[in-house]
C-alpha cells in the first residue's frame, strides 16, 4: 500500500486560534479520500497547508514517501498536487483552451500557439472524460462546465493528486453525478483524489476513505464501507443528532393566519400563485413543500408584503393584511425569516446588535423619543446571542464576518424574539451545517410551543417531516395536497411535488395554465 | 454643390488621417491601461507634457528625433508617477489622473515662462519638425498615392500600430496577461501573474504612446508648442476607450470619426462659420456617435428601469384587476 500524500501531526495557528491541531492524514494512491467536518472544522485550512498556500506551524508533509515543504502553490504543483478551489477563477472573455493554459501558454516564435493549446485541451478532455469544447468562451458556460475547466487546468499542469474544495456546493444533482463519475475515472487511472465536503450523502456515495475533522482535530479516519451516515453525523457534531420527527402535543389553537384564494404574479408577469387558500392555527407548524419555482417564494413575499397580490385575502385573526406595507404587516404581528438571508435578512455591514434591532428601532422599549436606548439594546443583544448560541466575537462584530449558520441565527433571534403571532420561515437551514440546523429546528419547535402560528417553507423534505404538523405541497402555483406531517413519506411527497395528486392522477402544467 | 465639392475630396481624407493620428496614438496608449483595469484619465497630461518636452529637446539638440525621445521620457515619468500612486499606494485613479493633468498644464506654462519668458506659444528658436515621409512609389498611384504619402512618421506609426495591437492582445503572453489582470485579477493572482507588475507595465506602455502622441502634436501635426495644445484630445480618447473597452479596431473607428469631424470642421471654417461652433463639432459628433454605438445595450436598461418603476408604483393593492378566471379549469 503506497501513500500518495501523508500529513504528520500538522498544526496551524492563526494568532491564538488553532485551526488545525496535530492533524495526521494518510491518503492511499488511487483512492478517493473525503475530508468531512462542519463549517470551521479546519478542512480548508488543512488542504491549503497541503497545497502550499499556508505554512504549517508544526508537522511534516510527505509526498510519495518523501518529506517535502511547499513554500507556495507553484512548488505543490511541481510535486504533482493540484487544487480546485470552491470559487472558480476563470476569465469569462477567454476560450476554454486559453483558460486551461493561462500562465503556461504554449508559445511558438514568440506568439501563443492557439491551435496547439486547443488540441492539447481536447486531448485532456477526451482522456479524462471531461466534456468541453476548447474553443468556446467561458463566459457562456454553466457552472458545471466551469468546474470541468478548473479540473482540466489542474490536469494540464500534471497533477496526480487532486484536491477539490466543496466541489458539489455549486452543482445540480445531475452535474454532481457526472463529477463523481469523472473522479472514479481518475482513480482508475492511478490518480488520487482528496475532497472536502459537508454533505454526508455524497461522501457515502463516492469516497473510499473518510477523515472526520472537528474543531481542528482529527476525530477518525475509516473506510467508508464501515461507516453509516449517522456515525458520520455523530463524529462531525460530537454528539447524537437526530432528524427524526419531533414529538409534540396535538394542535389545539384557533386559526390565526387565514389565506383565501390568493393570486399573484411573478417578476415576468406570469401567475405564480393561482388561488391558494389555507389556515395556520396558533401552535401549529404548516409546511410548504415543492420544487423550487412553484410559487413558494412568491407566497412568502405576498404574505410579508414584499409583493402585491392580484386577488384574494390574507388576514391575521380576522384583520385583513392584503395591501399593507411590509412595515405595517410586521407591526400587525407577522415575523419573516426570508429565504435569502443575505439580501433581505440582514445588513451585512451592520453589527450583530444593530441587525437584532432592525425593524423595531422606532418602538419602545428599544427606543424612546426617537433615540435608541443603547443600554437596553446591548442587554437584549447579549441575551439573544446567548439564547440563540450565535457564535460571534462580540455584539458589535459586523454580521458579514459570521458564518452562514450564525447569520441565520441572527435573523431567527430577531424574528423570534418579537411579539409576532405569525412566523413566516423560508428555508431556515439552507447552507447551514448540521449542528446549527438542529439548534434551529429546536428553536422553531419552541416557538410552536409558545403558540405561534408558523408557516415553514422548505425544499428539504426531511426538515418538513421533522417539524411540520401539516404539509401543503405546491405545484405550479396551486396547493396539490394537504397531508399530515406525521403520516406522510418522502416518496409520496416527492410524487405530489412532481404534480401527481393525492389520488395518483398526474396534473399537467398546461391544465392549470 | 460647389460648397460640397469644396468640402469633400481627397484632401479631406488626407486631413482626416492627419487629425486622427494624434488621438489614435494616445487612445492606443490608453488601451493598455483600460485593458489592465485602470481608468486612466491622465492621458491628457501625459500627452501635453510629451508635446512640451519634445519641443524643448528639439530646440536644445537641433534634432527632432531626440526631441521626440525627450517627449516620450517626460510622458513616461508622468506615467510612472501615476502607476506609483495608483498601483503601489492604491490612490483613487480619477483623483490622481486629474491631479497629474493639472500638474502637466501648470508645469508647461511655468516652464514656458521660465525658459522663454513668454506665455502662449513658442515656435522658431531653431525648432524643426519631424521630416515628411514621401513614399517612393506613391507618385505612380494617382489619388491613392496622394492619400497615403507625405505624412510625418508618427502618422504611419499610429495606423500601423492598430493591427500590431490586435496581434499583441490576441497572441502574446503580455497582451493576454494584461487582459486577464483587467478582467479577472483574482484569476491572474491564482496563476502567479503579478497584478502590480502588469499594471505598471501597462501604465508605462501607455506613457510611451501618450508621449509619442504629444511629440506628434508639436513636431508633426504642427511645429510649435502652445499652452494646453492637447486641447481635450486626451479626454476624448478616454471617452473612446470607455466605449471601445480598449479594443484596437473600435478605437480606430472612434478616432477616425473624431478625426473626420475635426477635418470637416476645419474646412467649414473657411466657409465663414463661427469658429466656436466649429471647434465644438468634432467633440459633439464623436459623443453623439459613441452614444449611438452603445445604444444597443440601452433598451435593456430602459426596460429594467421601467419594470422596477412599475413594480414600485403597483405595490398598492390593485383590486380592479382581477385575475382572468375564465381560463381556469
Amino acid at each position: 500500500m503506497t501513500l500518495a500524500v501523508e500529513l504528520r501531526s500538522i498544526t496551524k495557528r492563526f494568532g491564538s486560534f488553532v485551526a488545525n491541531e496535530a492533524v495526521s492524514l494518510a491518503v492511499r494512491r488511487g483512492s478517493i479520500h473525503a475530508i468531512i467536518g462542519e463549517n470551521g472544522a479546519g478542512k480548508t485550512t488543512l488542504m491549503n497547508v497541503l497545497f502550499g498556500l499556508l505554512q504549517p506551524d508544526e508537522g511534516e508533509i510527505l509526498i510519495d514517501g518523501q518529506p517535502t515543504q511547499f513554500a507556495n502553490p507553484a512548488a505543490a504543483i511541481a510535486a504533482g498536487i493540484g487544487m480546485v478551489h470552491q470559487h472558480f477563477k476563470l476569465v469569462p472573455s477567454l476560450t476554454v483552451a486559453e483558460n486551461v493554459f493561462l500562465g503556461m501558454e504554449i508559445v511558438k516564435g514568440g506568439l501563443i500557439d492557439h491551435a496547439a493549446q486547443i488540441e492539447r485541451t481536447a486531448e485532456l478532455s477526451r482522456r479524462f472524460g471531461l466534456k468541453v469544447d476548447p474553443t468556446e468562451r467561458v463566459g457562456l458556460l454553466s457552472v458545471g462546465i466551469e468546474q470541468r475547466i478548473e479540473i482540466l487546468k489542474v490536469l494540464a499542469r500534471g497533477a496526480r493528486t487532486i484536491i477539490l474544495d466543496e466541489p458539489t456546493a455549486v452543482l445540480t444533482p445531475q452535474e454532481s453525478r457526472d463529477l463523481f463519475e469523472t473522479l472514479r475515472g481518475f482513480v482508475a487511472q492511478g490518480m488520487t483524489v482528496l475532497f472536502i465536503s459537508h454533505h454526508l450523502e455524497e461522501v457515502m456515495e463516492v469516497s473510499d476513505t473518510v477523515t472526520v475533522l472537528r474543531h481542528g482535530r482529527e476525530v477518525a479516519t475509516k473506510p467508508t464501507s464501515e461507516l453509516t451516515k449517522s456515525d458520520l453525523v455523530q463524529m462531525m457534531v460530537g454528539r447524537l443528532v437526530s432528524f427524526d420527527r419531533r414529538p409534540r402535543p396535538p394542535v389545539a389553537g384557533a386559526p390565526v393566519l387565514a389565506v383565501d384564494d390568493l393570486w399573484a404574479r411573478d417578476d415576468r408577469g406570469l401567475h405564480a400563485l393561482r388561488g391558494v387558500s389555507f389556515d395556520v392555527r396558533a401552535g401549529e407548524i404548516v409546511g410548504i413543500a415543492g420544487v423550487a419555482g412553484n410559487g413558494q417564494t412568491e407566497l412568502a413575499e405576498v404574505l410579508s408584503g414584499l409583493r402585491p397580490a392580484t386577488h384574494g385575502a390574507v388576514s391575521l385573526s380576522g384583520r385583513p393584511l392584503a395591501g399593507l406595507s411590509p412595515r405595517a404587516i410586521r407591526a400587525a404581528g407577522v415575523g419573516h425569516v426570508p429565504g435569502d438571508r443575505l439580501v433581505r435578512g440582514v445588513d451585512r455591514n451592520a453589527s450583530v446588535s444593530l441587525n437584532l434591532l432592525m425593524g423595531r428601532q422606532d418602538r419602545a422599549p428599544w427606543s424612546r423619543h426617537g433615540v435608541i436606548d443603547r443600554s437596553y439594546l446591548a442587554a437584549q443583544s447579549k441575551k439573544l446571542i446567548e439564547r440563540f448560541d450565535i457564535r460571534t466575537r462580540s455584539a458589535e462584530t459586523p454580521v458579514k464576518s459570521l458564518s452562514g449558520g450564525n447569520i441565520q441565527k441572527v435573523v431567527l433571534a430577531r424574528e423570534f424574539s418579537g411579539d409576532a403571532r405569525v412566523l413566516l420561515v423560508d428555508q431556515p437551514t439552507r447552507g447551514v451545517d448540521i449542528g446549527a440546523t438542529e439548534q434551529i429546528h429546536s428553536e422553531i419547535m419552541r416557538q410552536r410551543g409558545e403558540g405561534k402560528a408558523i408557516l415553514l417553507i422548505s425544499v428539504q423534505l426531511d426538515e418538513l417531516i421533522a417539524l411540520a404538523d401539516r404539509i401543503l405541497v405546491m405545484f405550479a402555483g396551486r396547493i396539490m395536497g394537504d397531508v399530515d406531517g406525521g403520516a406522510v413519506s418522502e416518496e409520496r411527497l416527492g410524487l405530489m411535488m412532481a404534480g401527481v395528486d393525492a389520488d395518483g392522477h398526474a396534473v399537467k402544467r398546461e391544465a392549470v395554465a | 454643390m460647389e460648397i460640397l465639392e469644396r468640402l469633400f475630396n481627397v484632401t479631406l481624407i488626407v486631413a482626416t488621417l492627419r487629425t486622427t493620428a494624434p488621438i489614435l496614438l494616445v487612445a492606443l496608449g490608453g488601451s493598455f491601461t483600460t485593458r489592465a483595469g485602470i481608468f486612466n484619465i491622465g492621458l491628457e497630461g501625459q500627452m501635453l507634457l510629451g508635446a512640451f518636452f519634445a519641443v524643448i529637446g528639439t530646440i536644445a539638440t537641433g534634432s527632432p528625433w531626440i526631441g521626440m525621445l525627450c517627449g516620450v521620457l517626460a510622458a513616461l515619468a508622468l506615467a510612472f508617477t501615476f502607476a506609483l500612486l495608483v498601483v503601489t499606494f492604491r490612490a483613487n485613479e480619477v483623483v490622481v489622473g486629474l491631479a497629474l493633468n493639472i500638474l502637466a498644464g501648470g508645469m508647461t506654462v511655468s516652464l514656458l515662462k521660465a525658459i522663454f519668458g513668454t506665455r502662449g506659444s513658442i515656435f522658431g528658436h531653431g525648432l524643426v519638425g519631424l521630416p515628411v515621409v514621401r513614399l517612393p512609389f506613391a507618385k505612380e498611384m494617382g489619388w491613392f498615392g496622394q492619400m497615403i504619402s507625405g505624412y510625418t512618421p508618427l502618422v504611419y506609426v499610429a495606423f500601423i500600430a492598430v493591427p500590431l495591437f490586435i496581434l499583441f492582445y490576441k497572441r502574446t503572453k503580455l497582451g493576454l496577461y494584461i487582459r486577464v489582470v483587467g478582467e479577472k485579477p483574482e484569476a491572474a493572482e491564482a496563476l502567479g501573474i503579478s497584478i502590480a507588475k502588469i499594471r505598471y507595465t501597462s501604465s508605462l506602455l501607455c506613457g510611451v504612446f501618450a508621449g509619442l502622441a504629444g511629440a506628434h502634436l508639436s513636431l508633426g501635426y504642427t511645429t510649435m508648442f502652445t499652452e494646453n495644445m492637447s486641447s481635450g484630445r486626451g479626454f476624448m480618447a478616454v471617452a473612446i476607450l470607455i466605449f471601445s473597452a480598449g479594443d484596437p479596431l473600435r478605437i480606430l473607428a472612434g478616432c477616425l470619426l473624431f478625426g473626420f469631424s475635426d477635418a470637416l470642421a476645419l474646412r467649414m471654417q473657411t466657409l465663414g462659420v463661427s469658429s466656436y461652433v466649429i471647434l465644438a463639432i468634432p467633440y459633439l459628433v464623436a459623443l453623439a456617435a459613441l452614444f449611438a454605438l452603445s445604444y444597443r445595450a440601452r433598451p435593456r436598461i430602459i426596460q429594467e428601469t421601467l419594470a422596477s418603476m412599475g413594480r414600485a408604483l403597483s405595490v398598492k393593492p390593485n383590486t380592479a384587476s382581477q385575475p382572468n378566471t375564465a381560463s381556469q379549469p
